[in-house]
């Protein structure tokens, strides 16, 4: 028993270890991480660099800068999702009917507008896709928020839907 | 014969770890996108993990190479490789279709969770066989002394 008991606070001790050595080299992302400044920072300087034909990766507190400022935020998830919930304000655009849907928001919303996409956070592709599609349709600027639907109404941000 | 395959576990379980972990602290914050990809844990949590496993489990491999502290390396990563199970058969009931990101973070090796839980199976076993062969071996060298003290 005494045996046990001592692996037991061993593996204690070296998973403490573990996670020591991790947030000393990692501590300013955490900490980011939990103030909601959850960017990747090499992402963001490899994407910035050729933001001429991708989309720009915003945070939480600039899609919200950018719905103040006028900004329209697009879904790209598919209408059954959208439907379920998404975040205020934003206009579905699912990427899976895009060439039969895109027609009419181009002729809906200037060329001139900013766009902010998003998806199903982290994982997803959609909103990149969607980003890339609205560049090539002619959208100046075309961002992508990684986050999505998940961490948008995870921070208790408006949302809308049938799940409201 | 079980001294042999006890190291030769070891070290392909110290390498397997000190390769995950190694390549996962190259790129952090991809990895925390493929935490995120489970959808288990609340948003800031997917960076504290992203920020400490990779580390864990360097560390554990690393012990597991020393031959030092063998058993409490061997809870470590049969743990660590028990969450992941969970986290995958999670994944595989709610039909998400997401990278495992078991290894390389920047998406190289496009492993689905299936595979992944197999794979994870695998490492499990070996977590157990290198427990059993090291009592064995311990067992073993017990009997020799006893036998050496009262011949």
């Amino acid at each position: 028993m005494n045996d046990l008991k001592r692996i037991g606070l061993e593996a204690c001790v070296l998973i403490a270890f573990g996670a020591l050595f991790g947030l000393t080299l990692n501590y300013q992302l955490v900490i980011d991480a939990f103030s909601g400044q959850l960017a990747a920072p090499q992402r963001q300087s490899v994407q910035e660099s050729v933001s001429v034909v991708l989309p720009i990766p915003v945070l939480i507190d600039e899609v919200q800068q950018v719905i103040a400022s006028g900004g329209m935020i697009v879904d790209a998830r598919s209408p059954e999702l959208y439907a379920m919930g998404y975040i205020a304000g934003a206009v579905s655009l699912p990427m899976v009917e895009i060439d039969t849907e895109l027609p009419a928001f181009l002729v809906r919303v200037a060329k001139d507008q900013t766009l902010i996409a998003y998806c199903s956070g982290f994982g997803c592709p959609d909103s990149f896709d969607l980003g890339m599609r609205l560049i090539e349709a002619g959208y100046q600027d075309v961002r992508v928020f990684e986050g999505g639907y998940p961490e948008w109404r995870d921070a208790g941000l408006p949302v809308a839907g049938e799940s409201q | 014969m079980k001294r042999f395959f006890y190291h030769l576990f070891r070290l392909i379980l110290a390498l397997i770890f000190i390769y995950a972990g190694a390549v996962k602290m190259q790129d952090v914050v991809a990895f925390a996108s493929h935490v995120a990809a489970y959808q288990i844990l609340p948003y800031a949590m997917n960076y504290l993990v992203a920020a400490t496993l990779p580390y864990m489990e360097f560390l554990a491999g690393i012990i597991l190479l020393l031959n030092a502290r063998v058993r409490p390396a061997l809870v470590v990563v049969g743990s660590m490789t028990l969450v992941f199970m969970v986290a995958l058969i999670s994944v595989l009931l709610r039909g998400l279709d997401i990278d495992c990101g078991c290894f390389d973070p920047s998406g190289g090796q496009d492993v689905t969770a299936g595979v992944a839980l197999l794979r994870d199976v695998g490492l499990m076993i070996l977590v157990l066989l290198i427990w059993w062969l090291r009592a064995s071996e311990r067992k073993a060298e017990r009997g020799t002394r006893d036998e050496e003290t009262y011949s």
